[in-house]
């Protein structure tokens, strides 16, 4: 199987993106056994952080690893390779641990993380490039083919390549944007960000996927089971992105914030002690998901675990 | 509206003082941040010290020896409910372990925590 390339993006911040492609990354591994890439390609570096902890960030990036020095190589006019900068291993859920150490893999996560550095690397290459009379598309145009060209080896190896975009359109995002099979889009049961999804979604239309109708899942997370937040995400599915793929409502709790709390790079927990009242919703999330790209690909992915 | 007991100005502070009492008793977490706030120092014992015990304000202080003689006298049970409250180890991570290496866990990633919370990944050497 070639990885499929999905980008979990909106330019709504705070809307989730971090936590549903960690969530969705569990999820595939686990009831998948899906061998699963994150890319994390915002500088805030949160999913990078729910994965490998504040100090594992750093840590990757001093040993070398991370779309940061993917950036770098870029700059430095280097052969385009990604596997020299990716961690091959991400896992926090003990089961898929201990069946690696068993020699009996069950889905896997690796990661090529991101650090706050990576926007400051963005902008002296924006401003090298611009001085060139370069221009921000080109300049997206040219990594896009750079990180394809970067990326193609890899894709045998995997099931799926999740991408957490940044929330805003910088041409590195627009790279990332420009690679993906699928886009997830996160937002919550709220005005503004119904908004900023529908803003979100036809730019992408216009200027990046204009079959994005097809390729595009939808998860609306909601704070409270409140009838003005029913009807938000009515509108959304039924007026503003009718066309689209809808995952199961996501709830916003005090369990998703726990679970994306790694106590420490060697604290493992299984995957009901992680996600504990929301385990039901990370296995919903991974079916839902698994639905669309059957329906995208043809390819039905096989359970592992219930 | 019917109008309330006529009190002096003592009897209502004594009333305020009276609740907040009754609320420091039930909630040492509570106790341990006014105390804090003016200035002092408490030691807490039995529930009380798992309830009030924080280990990132005392790992934050960098007293290995003060962090260790706090949590070293609690019970193994308490150390775990620490542990797991503050989201610094799971039930993975605890499973098997003595007191010392519960008590060596608690301060190693308190102190990690603390550190790359007050730490910035903007330093002179980080280009």
């Amino acid at each position: 199987m070639v990885a499929l390339t999905a980008a979990v993006a909106n330019l709504k911040g705070g809307v989730g993106k971090s936590t549903t492609t960690v969530m969705l990354a569990d999820g595939l591994s686990y009831f998948y056994g899906m061998n699963v890439l994150v890319i994390d390609l915002d500088p805030q570096a949160n999913s990078s952080q729910m994965l490998l902890t504040e100090e594992g960030v750093q840590a990757a990036l001093d040993q070398g690893k991370g779309a940061h020095h993917l950036l770098a190589s870029f700059v430095d006019g280097a052969a385009p390779s990604a596997a020299p900068y990716i961690l091959p291993n991400a896992v926090t859920l003990e089961e898929l641990r201990l069946a690696e150490a068993q020699d009996r893999r069950l889905g896997w996560i690796s990661s090529l993380p991101a650090h706050p550095q990576l926007r400051l690397r963005e902008l002296s290459l924006e401003e090298e490039w611009y001085g060139k009379s370069g221009t921000p598309t080109t300049l997206a145009s040219a990594l896009s083919d750079y990180f394809r060209e970067a990326f193609l080896p890899l894709l045998p190896l995997y099931d799926i390549i999740l991408m957490d975009c940044p929330p805003h359109l910088s041409p590195l995002a627009r790279a990332g944007l420009a690679l993906a099979d699928a886009f997830i889009t996160p937002t919550i049961a709220d005005s503004v960000s119904t908004w900023g999804t529908k803003q979100f979604s036809e730019w992408v239309s216009r200027f990046i996927a204009t079959d994005l109708a097809s390729r595009h899942f939808v998860l609306v997370a909601r704070f409270r089971d409140t009838r003005y937040a029913r009807q938000i995400a009515s509108d959304l599915r039924e007026i503003y992105l009718k066309d689209r793929w809808f995952g199961p409502s996501i709830p916003e709790s005090v369990h998703v914030l726990n679970a994306m709390d790694r106590a420490a790079m060697d604290s493992y927990n299984t995957m009901r002690g992680k996600y504990s009242g929301v385990t039901g919703d990370v296995r919903r999330l991974a079916e839902r998901f698994s639905d669309f790209m059957t329906q995208r690909t043809g390819v039905t992915w096989q359970k592992v675990r219930d | 509206m019917a109008e309330g007991p006529r009190l002096s100005a003592v009897d209502y502070i004594d009333r305020f003082f009276d609740e907040l009492r009754v609320e420091i008793r039930a909630n040492p977490k509570l106790a341990a941040r006014l105390v804090r706030a003016l200035g002092g120092n408490v030691v807490f014992e039995n529930e009380a010290k798992t309830e009030a015990a924080n280990p990132y304000a005392l790992a934050a202080e960098g007293d290995s020896v003060r962090f260790h003689s706090v949590f070293g006298s609690m019970k193994i049970t308490e150390i775990r409910r620490v542990l797991r409250d503050n989201n610094l180890a799971t039930r993975v991570d605890i499973a098997g372990k003595n007191q010392q290496q519960l008590v060596d866990m608690l301060y190693s990633r308190a102190s990690r925590k603390v550190s790359e919370r007050k730490g910035t990944l903007f330093g002179a050497d980080r280009t």
